[in-house]
This record gives structure tokens, C-alpha cells and sequence, in this order.
């Protein structure tokens, strides 16, 4: 067998210096060496990126991570000569091995192992199977009754049962049908979706053809986020190669289905991951979000009716299939089925993407599987469900992930963002993060949201500037209370979630704030106060160097000072100086 | 007609994507990106010769591309610098890089260095959230940065394009 | 035909399927309001007022948008409902940059239309302009002459250079009015078999009477002096307000049928009691008619009087003796009326005595000046210590001397004795006219701790059943003319509403309020305010002839087109405001960022205000939707959008139809259609 290189080339890897990556292999690895290059996706594994995978000559894998150009030669002699002990450096530590062993892979089964730009490797990894079996031996009522035994949900966030979705979709009137894929992965945080396209196009567009056969559409858009570009080229180019095939376009493998798949590329608005806003943009509006109902299974695209699912949801359709309801439904909880993808990141050891059985706990995905904190700090609160989520506190770290549970901490499933805290982060200072984001990305539509979340905004800075008031809290509660119930959208009616998730779990931080003018995570710059402790200033002058506003001074060899009413709060000279002498408070 | 206001542009370059998406309904959004790539931004005149041959109003179009945040109506500078603001990157210290970037070029967001090198575009979220803080120039992602290796980026960049 | 049937507010309802809650509702006579729905448009759902409840659902239902289902059952003012309409117009307003009504108008205690009648005097549209002032104020002529104008001061032309002559237009235009013969002439309502009695012929009595006669009560005005009128007959001196304007504009209240009764005062002529039996409502507002004293020795001495017994002397033809040389103490209106009557009278040393500075006189600068010219000498920085005597007469004043101090509660600064130094000053008599107070002899209504007719301040009510005071009477005491007219009008509606069954208190309209700077208006051309010329000194000093003349019509039109029209062109049909009122909100709890208030013309006829806008979308759906033109459209995204036409300016003409379909649907007072 021949000894394959396989380099990650999703986004992350390519971030990391993949491309330099496998550059230096193709030079390094001589013309007549009995070995394959090639790239593969993402295995979600981000941190140790770039990632390369080195499957011997008996097909065992040695999987080699954090690899520079400087690495290629070591790599390439080792398949030339079957010992790999040369790459004891760059492999992988048992513990991170543990990152991809706890989890449960079913939408990203084929992420970072198959060439995602290879029909071939996708059809060996018995890629079409399932379509082949629906459009041979299925009615389309047999195929929902098996997403309905499956138990899936939609994974963009909102949990609706996806074969109620289909199945209304396929009842309503008419015979112009549309699917549409939401692939307009807004939340900050959260790329499994993007992971899937880059990764393994080909299961997409699978899934989605299923959902067509069983809905009655001939016509399916994948509506991707612009920020996503080589999701848009490995997608482009597997309808082209599905097309070639196929498994695409008229008559699919020979059968009376017809169906083609177009890609539209959105530009730039987070409020399109509303499924009405979505259609509003497709149809090349404004993407605002329409009046629900109708709701698009009866007027949707074109005011056809149509199906809207978001890309992990579809992932997880031909598995399914092929593997059959009950298997998926044997995984999870009562009332969440299967598996769902997390993007586990920000304060861990270990982060990246990370899917595992409904039913587990936060504590085992932070903790277990991310490794917990990183440089020894306090794990604080874990933000899920990005804007439209929540923050919850380690006392609800033994939160089993299920739909319903999460709810009831006040975060939502939401599409799989798990953004992880520590001590350094003000809670009020999230708070406000988030609803500058949805500020930012209201349409402008309805009342509650457009200027409901700009005066939370304004309030949350009040605070975080120190100019909170006594009744400001209450003041934010209301609001939110009545913006939620108000707003047009799930933007809107979610976006105080931020807010009144950390109003319930860190009242104290909010109290702090307002009446003590002190932020305890030492996070808002105009509430610090940064001063020199003579004992431990060696008088080096570093920081006053790098004080952008001349606030320090003092002679050389003794003690410097700085000066609270020009100090601009900037943390320069407490990220230079070597002697831990600027205090903070 | 030419508005008095705007450097005028050579709309011809427009032809071959209108005639593309001429009578297909619920192309507006692709012709914009088209017409960005072409110029760099959408140019006024662009949105007007786009209305007369879609029949769509230059104040749907406009509407339109005000709207969303991939469409500039300026040219931006030479690199075009795409610093994320998600939520991974701002736990991890987004708004220091932000003014580390700001102070080097002396630019704030949304806005392009005097001498048209580079534009600074403030973004929600790259997806490169393991990386974070991450910022994202011409394409490149650029990840874990700090303030000074962000610094050290925007000045390699600098080098490269006056030495060529 | 109708086919379905639910419950709306506990009505039952019937609509056909396919209708929405809200037209139901309408059908129904049950109001759901509404700022972004619109019958010739497709649903919207922005403006989030027109939610409501439906029983077993959690959510909150858009009534314009959800089709009605069969046994629906429906609360349109449920809590949930109502708090979410709230604060949509809360956040609305904490958004909203413009002017329901101008400065000049919310600075008049009556509240009179400024803006509107000084606009109909610059169209030369007398009769309408007195048609409008007359909606708040029936004396505009009297007021025209006497009233101390706090309209003037915020008015907002003062910033570009000086503020409108708004009293003087008032003046010309009601002089103008006063005598024509088809001066516009108020309708009365039917007839309510209701009697009321309002005691007092002043502004306060005269207002509160015109008022109600108006909504039908038959009205008897009662008064202890010989002739209606009140202060304005027997406070104001001649050559500030002619007799006979009094009497003209008592004429037209007497002609909407009041009743009037002279030389009738309560307690000497009829008991209070007994004149309660004969009305059904009782109004008083009997003024402040007694003199303040000056509390030093002395004060008792004959030659010693109160301001304003000195000025009802001469107004009644029976001047007190104040001889040749006469102290005026206090520096208000009164004081002025009273030393420049003094020097009409022939006093050849006419002193005010002010223990504070020019700077802190309380009257009108006009009318210290006017006193200067005509020889009067003030006496600043000096106090009264003690009237002396001589030959059983004040002969001299003690002064004591003062300097100002630190500033006091009302801001002024408080003036201090300076210890020893005191002035003499020879008089023959003195003047007090430091103030007024009630004489509640005889009423035996609950009094306040100082003495003054306590009343409710949003009924008028007093301790009595269906007995109501307004004016300088009650609360605060004596006030200006025209703060005693607004109460009395607001009066006479709680009045009606008593004597109709239900008593609907007083309520201040919310309104929006624009905050303007000198710079905002740095672009206005400057039009220097038209002055009249008031007779020169050494003539006016010798007669009781008025100062000037008052504008003529072209004068008078002339400074109305000064007018920069502040207050908002749609006040009366805003649905933006009218809902704000049905709700009690308080959006300065949300104050933050505004969004830009440009002022454009690009749409040919049409003045587009952004501070106004509301986002709601109609005037881009009517031109898109009912006109057929897309020219308006949403630019922009969030908080910042905007609505904005887009044509080049070349093609202005010939692609705006100017079918003004915008204006009329939109809701505020955005979008205004010029003339």
C-alpha cells in the first residue's frame, strides 16, 4: 500500500501555515518516492494546527501536529524509510489524542479525513449511498418517517423537529418547491458549518438531495456567508463534479428525481441566518425579516413553499439513512436525538470543534474533552448560543446538553458556539460585546430591536464606564423583558439572552460596576486605576518609554509614578514592565 | 450622464455581468458583488447604469447594498485588513489588536491610510475562532496575533509594497 | 358574509376568514393603534404597537399581520400587550428629534398657538388668527397690550438675533379684530340645562365664564366692583391698556350669554353658602387684591398705600393724594404701573426704591426703561427701615443701605443690609408694591398654610362639593394675567366634565421637545425684529395716552414672517403623539443617541425632516407600492437607517410625480408638503 501525506487544509490549518505547509513537502517528497500528497479538511482539532497525517505503508496513522515547512524533510524520510521515531517532535501528545477519542463523529465523520475536493474519496467513503438508497427503494413519506424516528432537530439553533419541517413543506400546495441551505453561519464563535462545507461538500449536497426527493423540490440554494470563501470553492467545485456524475441536475442516478443545487453567497449581514430574512435576501432585498406566517413551508422563496435547514442539520441526513432512525435516536436524550457539533473556544486548552452525543454535560466537553482552562487561571462562564445565547456559571457546569435543559439556564443550544471564560472576563463587558454586535446587526425593521437593543447598549456602556446608575439593572431587565416579547425575529427576541443570562448568574459583577466603580475581573479600562509599587520598580524607565501619553515619570534607578489624571487606562506599562511592579485595581 | 459628484468609471466593465444576470430575478445582490470586484466598490454610476438595465430603482439599490457590510462605495487601499471581532477573538484580546492596528496606521475602522496602502474593516467573525485573535489581509488569515506582532505584520506589509 | 366569530376585549366578534385581527377589531369599534400599517400597503409589522394577547398563546400577536381564527380569544389592553406598546413608544420617542409644538407656545401658561396665529397675522389673516388665539385665551386684546409675554423669551428666533414681537402681534392683530364686523364669532354647544357661578370679573372669571358658556352651561358672572375686568380694568393703568378694549372684549364674553352681576361680593351681599345653592358648580377666582405691607415703623401712616389700592384709586377717577414728591417701593410690573402713574398724576420726585440691582428686577426691561425716560429715579440697593412721620403724614423715607450677596433660591442674588449705613429721602408719600395677597373673607373654603385658597392642581377642586378655584386665589397666589387664563380655561373643561357626570381631570399633553443651539441655526438669514416707536417721553409723561401705537399691518406682518415655525406642521393629526398620550410614558428613561436631523428637499414638494422619521416604511411602500415609483428608499442598517430618495438631481422634476402619496401616509410629521 502506498504511504499517503494528507495535510489539513481547512480554514484554521490554512491559517496556521498549512499552505507553507505542504509546499514543502511537495518539494521535499522526490518524484518517484512511493508515497501520495494530498490535502484534507478539517478535523476540528484547531489548536494543533497545522495538522498533518502520515498513514504508513500498512495504513496506521501517525499524526504529526503544530508542523512547519522546516518539518518536511523529517516527515518525508520517514515514509521513505518506515521509522517514524524522527517525528517524535511533532506528534501527537496522548492527551490531545483524547480531543478527538471522547467524541461521537456523525456530520463531521468524514471532516479531516477525506479530500474534500475528491468525489472519489467521498464515493469510497460510501459517499451517495444513502441518495442511491432513498431514490431506489424509498417514497419520500418513508424517508421523513425516518428523520421523524430519528428524532433530528434543526441545528441552526431554534431545535424545530426537522421532519415537520419537510413534512409540511411537502403538504403545502403547489409544485414549485424550493430547498433552501442556510449556510449563513452568523454567530460569532460557532463554524462547524463552515468546518462541513470545506470539509466534506459532498455530504451536503447528499443530505440536501435527500431532503428535495422527500419534500418534492427540483430546485435547492445553499446561501453561504461571504466571509466564507474556500467553503464556496470546495462547494463549487463539488456540484460540479456531483453534476458530472450524476448525482445532480436531471434524472438523478437514472431516476425520475430532478434536482440542481445553486450556491449564493450573502454579503454581510448576520440578521440572514432568519430564515425570512434569508429568503428576503436571496430574492436580492434587503435582508429584512418578513411577518411570520405565513412561514416559508407555505410562502417562502418566491413566495413558493420551501424548506430551510442549516448545513449541520443536513449533514446528518444521510447517515441517518444509511445507518437508519433508531441508530440516531438511540443516541442523546429524550428529547434531543443524536449528536450535535460545538466550537469549543476561548479561554481552553484545547479548542476547536468538538461533536459529541446529546446527554453529556458541559463539564465533560469543557473539561474532559477541551482540557479545561488554560494558563492556570478560573473557569468563570461558558457562552453558548452567541447573541442569542447565554452565559452560564460553573455551579451549572453539570447542565446535561439537551435542548430543553440548556434552555432552562436561559442560553439556548443556539448553532454550537461554546466560548469559554475565565476570571479575566467581565461579565457586564460580554454583555455589552454582545449587544454591540446585534446593535450593529439589527435590520432596523421593528421597533423593540432597532433602537430596543441600541439603548441596552448605551446603558451596558454607562456601566462598564463607571456611570451606572442605582436602578439600572431593573432598567435592563424591563427592557429586555419587553424587547424579547416585542421584536419582530428571533434577532431581536433573542438578543437580550446576553444580558439577562448575566444579570441572573453575576448580579454581583453588575452591583459592582454601579455602586463600588469597580470592575472585578479588572477588565474595563475606565474603572482601573494603574500605579507603581516603588518596592519592586527597579526604575527602568520601560514603561514610561511606552506610556502613550508621557503619564509616567521619574529619574532612572529609582522609583517612577504615574500621573491617575493623564494615565489613559491603556495597560501599556503593565504589559512591559519584567518586574511585576504596575499594579492594577 | 455623469453625476458631478464621483470620480467617473468605465461602466463598460459592467457589461459582460450584466448581460449574465439579465431576466434573472433575484440577481441584485450577485450583480453588486460583481460589481465590487470589478471596481474594488460599488461607484454611484455603477448603481445607476445597474438600474437602468435591471428596472430595479437606484433606491433599491441602494438600499439594498447599504444594507449589507460586504459592499463599500469607496476603493479601499492596497491590503485591505479584515479584523475579526467575534466572540473568541474579543475573550482573547481583539480590541488590543484593534488599537495596536489603529495606532500603526493611524486609521480607525472603515477608513484607508493616506496614502491608499491600507483600509481597516472591522468584521463579526472570521471562523477561525481557535486562532483568536485573528485578522484576515487580502485573504490571508493572520492568527493568535499580539499587539506587536500585529504591528510587525502591518510593517512587512508595508516594506514588501515599497519595495516593489 | 361572516364566518368566523371570537372574542375581543370580551366583545363578541364577528369577520370573515382571511381578515386580521385588527381589521375585526376596527370593524368592532375597537381601537388597536397602529404606526406602520396602512390599508393600501402589505403588512409590515415594524412599529410593534398593534400587539395584543391571545389566550394559550405565549407570544405576543402583531394584530395588523395575524389572520383571526375562529373562537379566538383576544385582550387588546392586556398587561403584557400594553407594557410592549409602552416602551415601543418610549423607545420611539427616545429616538424622536423634532418640536410638537413650538417653544413660544409651551413657555405660555396658557398654552395660546403662537406659531399658528402668528402665522395667519403674517398671511394677513387677522380673523383666523383671532379664531385661534381665541381657542385658549377669549382677552387676547387686553393681553395683547398688558401681558409680560414669556412666550418671547424662549422664542427660538432669539438665537439667530432677537425673538418675534409676539405680544405685539397679538396686539395689532386682536386690535385689528376688535371692532370689525365679521369678526369670527365662537359656536356654542347645546345647551346642558347646567348652571355655574363664577365669582370674580377678572381674566381668571372672564375666561373660566367664556369657556363654559361655550359648552353650554349657563353662566352667571358674579363681581364686587362696578364693572367687569378685574386687575385688567382696575390694576393696569390707562395708557398701558385703553378702558375700552376691557370693555370691548367683555362685550363678547357677554355675548356668548353669560350673565354678569356687578357690585355683587360674596359675604357682604350674599353669603357664600346660599350663593352655592343657586349653581350647580361654583367657580372662584376672586384674584389677590389686597396689598402686601411693608412691615417697618411707620407703615400705618396716613400717605403710606398699596400699589395697587393707589392704581384702583385712579382707575375708579378718585386718585389717592401722593403729592409732589412719592416713593415707589418693590420692582415689579406693579411698581412700574405705579410710579409711571404717579408721574401722569404730576408727582415731580418719583422714587423706586429696589433693595436689589436693575439686574434682579423682576419687571419687564421695557417698562423700566419706558420709567426711566420718564424721569422716575430708582433707588437701587436700598430697603424701607422706616416710614417718618411728620405732622401726623409720611414725610420721609429711612433707607436702609444693601449689597447683594450670595445667590438665593431663586437664583438671584439675595441683597444683605450693609450694618449702619442708612439714607434719607424726603417724600410726601409712599407706594408699596412688594406684592399682593388673597382676601378669602367670607369663603369658607380650605385654605393653604399661607392664607390662599387651596386647590386641587389638576381638578381645581376645592374642600367643597362642586366648588372649583382658579388663578391668583389659590395655590401659589398672584401670578400674570395669563397664567390665571390657563388655568381658568383647563378649568372650565374639568368643570364641564364634572357637570357631565364624570370629573376628567387636567392632564399636561406629553410632547417631543428638540433641543436647538445657536449653532444649529448659524445657516438662518438674520431679519432684525421690527421695533415701534413709542412716543417720545416728555409728551407720553403728561397724559394717559397708550406708549405707542402698536405695529400697523405691515409692520405686523413683517415681524410674523420672522417666524421660524419650530412647532411641528402635523401636531393636530400626529398618530406618533396621539398614542404617546394614550399611554402614560416616560421615555427619557431610554435618552441616548439620537439619529441625525437633516432637513432635505430633494423630493420637489416635499420637506423631509429625519429627526421626525420613525422608520415605520410607508411612504417608501405607498411610492413603491401605490404610486408605482421606488424613488424612496431604506438606506443603510440598525439604529442608523434612514430613508432617503435616490435620483439625481437633474432628473428631480420629471421623476418625482409630486403626488405627495408619502406625506400623506406617513405618520408624524416627517414628510411635510410645502406650500
Amino acid at each position: 500500500m502506498t504511504a499517503r501525506i494528507v495535510v489539513g487544509e481547512g480554514s484554521c490549518g490554512l491559517a496556521a501555515g498549512a499552505a507553507a505547509v505542504y509546499d514543502a513537502l511537495q518539494k521535499a517528497l522526490p518524484a518517484d518516492a512511493d508515497a501520495r500528497l494530498s490535502i484534507t479538511g478539517c478535523v476540528g482539532a484547531c489548536y494543533l494546527e497545522p495538522i498533518v497525517d502520515v498513514y504508513d505503508a500498512d495504513g496506521v496513522l501517525h499524526r504529526c501536529v503544530h508542523v512547519a515547512p522546516e518539518n518536511a524533510p523529517a516527515i518525508v524520510s520517514a515514509v521513505a524509510t518506515g521509522d517514524y521515531a524522527g517525528l517524535a517532535g511533532i506528534a501527537i501528545q496522548p492527551e490531545d489524542e483524547q480531543f478527538l477519542s471522547k467524541q461521537t463523529r456523525i456530520a463531521l465523520r468524514h471532516c479531516g479525513v477525506i479530500d474534500p475536493e475528491s468525489i472519489d474519496e467521498y464515493l469510497a467513503d460510501d459517499g451517495y449511498q444513502a441518495l442511491e438508497k432513498v431514490l431506489k427503494t424509498m417514497t419520500p413519506e418513508q424517508v421523513i418517517e425516518e428523520i421523524k424516528i430519528s428524532g433530528l432537530a434543526g441545528r441552526g439553533g431554534a431545535g424545530f423537529p426537522t421532519w415537520f419541517k419537510w413534512n409540511a413543506a411537502r403538504a403545502s400546495a403547489g409544485t414549485e418547491k424550493y430547498l433552501i441551505c442556510n449556510a449563513d453561519e452568523g454567530d460569532p464563535g460557532a463554524f462547524m458549518d463552515r468546518a462541513v462545507i470545506e470539509s466534506d461538500p459532498h455530504n451536503l449536497i447528499e443530505g440536501m438531495l435527500i431532503a428535495a426527493y422527500a419534500i418534492g423540490c427540483v430546485e435547492a440554494v445553499v446561501y453561504v456567508r461571504a466571509e466564507y470563501p474556500l467553503a464556496i470553492v470546495r462547494l463549487t467545485k463539488a456540484i460540479k463534479q456531483a453534476r458530472e456524475r450524476g448525482y445532480l441536475g436531471k434524472n438523478i442516478l437514472g431516476s425520475d428525481f430532478s434536482c440542481d443545487i445553486r450556491i449564493k453567497a450573502g454579503a454581510g449581514a448576520f440578521v440572514c441566518g432568519e430564515e425570512t430574512a434569508l429568503i428576503e435576501s436571496l430574492e436580492g432585498s434587503r435582508g429584512m425579516p418578513r411577518l411570520k406566517p405565513p412561514f416559508p413551508a407555505e410562502a417562502g422563496y418566491w413566495h413558493k413553499p420551501s424548506n430551510i435547514n442549516n448545513v449541520e442539520t443536513y449533514a446528518n441526513v444521510s447517515w441517518i439513512i444509511n445507518h437508519g432512525g433508531a441508530a440516531f435516536a438511540a443516541m442523546g436524550t429524550e428529547n434531543s436525538k443524536g449528536t450535535k457539533v460545538f466550537a469549543v473556544t476561548g479561554k481552553v486548552r484545547r479548542g476547536g470543534l468538538v461533536e459529541i452525543p446529546m446527554g453529556m454535560t458541559l463539564r465533560d466537553v469543557i473539561f474532559g474533552i477541551a482540557g479545561g482552562i488554560r494558563d492556570g487561571r478560573k473557569f468563570k462562564a461558558v457562552q453558548l448560543g452567541g447573541p442569542s445565547g447565554g452565559c452560564i456559571p460553573e455551579s451549572l457546569l453539570d447542565t446535561v446538553i439537551d435542548y430543553k435543559s440548556l434552555q432552562a439556564t436561559g442560553a439556548i443550544m443556539g448553532s454550537g458556539g461554546m466560548v469559554v471564560m475565565d476570571d479575566s472576563t467581565c461579565m457586564v463587558g460580554i454583555a455589552k460585546f454582545f449587544l454591540d454586535f446585534t446593535t450593529k446587526e439589527s435590520c432596523g425593521k421593528c421597533v423593540h430591536c432597532r433602537i430596543g437593543t441600541k439603548r441596552l447598549g448605551e446603558i451596558l456602556t454607562r456601566i462598564v464606564n463607571g456611570q451606572g446608575k442605582e436602578g439600572d439593572v431593573e432598567l435592563l431587565e424591563e427592557l429586555c423583558n419587553t424587547v424579547k416579547a416585542g421584536a419582530l425575529c428571533g434577532l431581536g427576541q433573542s438578543a437580550p439572552n446576553p444580558v439577562l443570562t448575566t444579570i441572573r448568574y453575576f448580579r454581583d459583577e453588575y452591583d459592582a460596576h454601579i455602586r463600588d466603580k469597580k470592575c472585578p475581573a479588572k477588565a474595563c479600562p475606565a474603572l482601573l486605576t494603574y500605579s507603581i509599587d516603588p518596592d519592586k520598580c527597579k526604575g527602568c524607565s520601560a514603561c514610561a518609554k511606552k506610556c502613550p501619553v508621557q503619564a509616567i515619570s521619574g529619574q532612572v534607578k529609582k522609583p517612577f509614578t504615574i500621573d491617575p489624571n493623564v494615565c489613559i487606562r491603556c495597560g501599556a506599562c503593565h504589559n512591559t514592565c519584567r518586574f511585576g511592579a504596575v499594579n492594577v485595581e | 450622464m455623469q453625476s458631478c459628484n464621483h470620480p467617473s468609471v468605465d461602466l463598460t466593465l459592467l457589461e459582460d455581468t450584466l448581460a449574465e444576470y439579465a431576466g434573472v430575478k433575484g440577481s441584485l445582490i450577485s450583480i453588486l458583488q460583481k460589481t465590487q470586484e470589478i471596481y474594488g466598490y460599488v461607484p454611484i454610476d455603477a448603481v445607476y447604469r445597474i438600474s437602468e438595465r435591471t428596472g430595479d430603482s437606484p433606491a433599491k439599490i441602494l438600499g439594498v447594498a447599504t444594507f449589507y457590510s460586504q459592499f463599500r462605495f469607496q476603493a479601499v487601499g492596497k491590503y485591505l485588513i479584515m479584523l475579526c471581532k467575534g466572540t473568541a477573538c474579543y475573550v482573547n484580546g481583539a480590541e488590543r489588536i484593534l488599537d495596536a492596528v489603529s495606532d500603526e496606521l493611524g486609521i480607525g475602522n472603515n477608513e484607508t491610510t493616506a496614502d491608499g496602502l491600507f483600509s481597516l474593516s472591522v468584521v463579526a467573525c472570521l471562523g477561525c475562532c481557535s486562532l483568536a485573535p485573528v485578522m484576515m489581509i487580502n485573504g490571508t488569515t493572520y492568527g493568535s496575533l499580539t499587539p506587536d506582532k500585529a504591528r510587525q505584520i502591518l510593517r512587512d506589509l508595508r516594506k514588501e509594497a515599497e519595495g516593489t | 358574509m361572516s364566518d368566523i366569530k371570537l372574542t375581543i376585549n370580551g366583545k363578541l366578534c364577528a369577520g370573515k376568514s382571511g381578515q386580521t385581527i385588527l381589521d375585526i377589531a376596527r370593524e368592532n369599534g375597537i381601537d388597536i393603534p397602529t404606526l406602520c400599517h396602512n390599508d393600501t400597503v402589505a403588512h409590515y409589522g415594524a412599529c410593534g404597537l398593534c400587539v395584543v394577547e391571545a389566550e394559550g398563546s405565549p407570544k405576543l400577536l402583531r394584530s395588523c399581520s395575524t389572520l383571526a381564527a375562529d373562537g379566538m380569544v383576544i385582550n387588546t389592553e392586556g398587561e403584557r400587550a400594553v407594557q410592549a406598546r409602552k416602551i415601543a413608544l418610549e423607545l420611539l420617542m427616545s429616538d424622536h428629534d423634532g418640536d410638537c409644538m413650538g417653544p413660544c407656545r409651551l413657555a405660555c401658561p396658557a398654552g395660546t398657538n403662537c406659531q399658528a396665529y402668528v402665522k395667519q397675522v403674517a398671511l394677513g389673516n387677522t380673523k383666523e388668527a383671532v379664531r385661534i388665539v381665541k381657542e385658549r385665551l377669549p382677552l387676547p386684546a387686553s393681553i395683547g397690550h398688558v401681558c409680560p409675554h414669556p412666550c418671547e423669551k424662549d422664542c427660538r428666533r432669539g438665537l439667530v438675533e432677537e425673538p418675534i414681537s409676539i405680544a405685539l402681534i397679538k396686539r395689532f392683530m386682536s386690535m385689528d379684530q376688535l371692532h370689525a364686523p365679521d369678526r369670527w364669532k365662537p359656536e356654542k354647544e347645546p345647551a346642558t340645562g347646567k348652571t355655574v357661578g363664577v365669582i370674580g370679573g377678572g381674566p381668571g372669571g372672564l375666561t373660566a365664564a367664556y369657556y363654559l358658556a361655550l359648552h353650554g352651561h349657563d353662566v352667571t358672572l358674579t363681581d364686587a366692583m362696578p364693572q367687569m375686568g378685574g386687575m385688567l380694568r382696575y390694576g393696569i393703568p390707562q395708557y398701558r391698556l385703553p378702558k375700552d378694549v376691557v370693555d370691548a372684549e367683555v362685550a363678547e364674553i357677554a355675548e356668548t350669554g353669560v350673565k354678569m352681576e356687578n357690585n355683587v361680593k360674596i359675604g357682604r351681599d350674599i353669603s357664600f353658602a346660599d350663593y352655592r345653592a343657586k349653581y350647580d358648580a361654583v367657580v372662584i377666582a376672586i384674584g389677590a387684591w389686597s396689598s402686601t405691607p411693608l412691615r417697618c415703623p411707620g407703615e400705618d401712616l396716613p400717605g403710606v398705600y398699596g400699589g395697587i389700592d393707589f392704581l384702583r384709586s385712579v382707575a375708579l377717577h378718585d386718585p389717592l393724594p401722593i403729592g409732589k414728591s412719592v416713593a415707589i417701593v418693590g420692582g415689579g410690573n406693579t411698581a412700574m404701573d405705579a410710579c409711571r402713574t404717579a408721574v401722569r398724576l404730576g408727582a415731580e420726585n418719583v422714587y423706586v426704591i429696589y433693595r436689589r440691582t436693575k439686574n434682579e428686577m423682576p419687571a419687564n426691561l421695557d417698562e423700566i426703561e419706558e420709567a426711566e425716560e420718564e424721569g422716575v429715579q430708582f433707588k437701587f440697593l436700598t430697603n424701607p427701615a422706616e416710614i417718618i412721620g411728620s405732622n401726623g403724614r409720611a414725610a420721609a423715607v429711612k433707607l436702609q443701605v444693601m449689597e447683594l450677596g450670595e445667590p438665593d433660591a431663586s437664583g438671584r442674588r439675595s441683597p444683605v443690609p450693609v450694618e449702619g449705613k442708612f439714607e434719607t429721602l424726603a417724600v410726601d408719600s409712599v407706594i408699596a408694591a412688594i406684592g399682593q395677597k388673597v382676601d378669602p373673607a367670607g369663603f369658607d373654603v380650605e385654605l393653604n398654610k399661607r392664607g390662599i385658597i387651596a386647590a386641587d392642581e389638576t381638578t381645581f377642586r376645592t374642600d367643597l362639593e362642586g366648588v372649583f378655584a382658579v388663578g391668583d386665589a389659590t395655590n401659589k397666589g398672584a401670578g400674570i394675567a395669563i397664567a390665571a387664563i390657563g388655568e381658568a380655561s383647563k378649568a372650565a373643561d374639568v368643570v364641564d366634565s364634572y357637570l357631565r357626570g364624570a370629573i376628567v381631570p387636567y392632564k399636561p399633553p406629553f410632547v417631543s421637545k428638540r433641543t436647538v443651539t445657536a449653532q444649529d441655526l448659524a445657516d438662518r438669514e438674520k431679519k432684525p425684529r421690527v421695533h415701534v416707536n413709542n412716543r417720545p417721553a416728555q409728551e407720553r409723561k403728561h397724559d394717559f395716552e397708550p406708549v405707542n401705537d402698536g405695529f400697523t399691518a405691515e409692520e405686523a406682518m413683517k415681524e410674523a414672517s420672522r417666524c421660524l415655525e419650530c412647532g411641528c406642521h402635523d401636531y393636530g393629526e400626529c398618530s406618533l403623539i396621539q398614542h404617546a398620550n394614550r399611554y402614560e410614558i416616560h421615555p427619557e428613561r431610554f435618552a441616548g443617541e439620537k439619529r441625525h436631523k437633516d432637513l432635505e428637499r430633494k423630493l420637489v414638494v416635499i420637506e423631509r425632516d429625519q429627526g421626525k422619521c420613525i422608520l415605520c416604511g410607508l411612504c417608501v411602500r405607498v411610492c413603491d407600492e401605490v404610486a408605482g415609483e421606488g424613488l424612496l428608499g431604506l438606506v443603510g442598517r440598525g439604529f442608523g437607517t434612514v430613508v432617503k430618495p435616490e435620483f439625481r438631481d437633474s432628473d428631480r422634476i420629471k421623476v418625482c410625480a409630486s403626488c405627495k402619496k408619502c406625506a400623506q401616509a406617513c405618520p408624524t410629521g416627517a414628510l411635510k408638503i410645502l406650500d
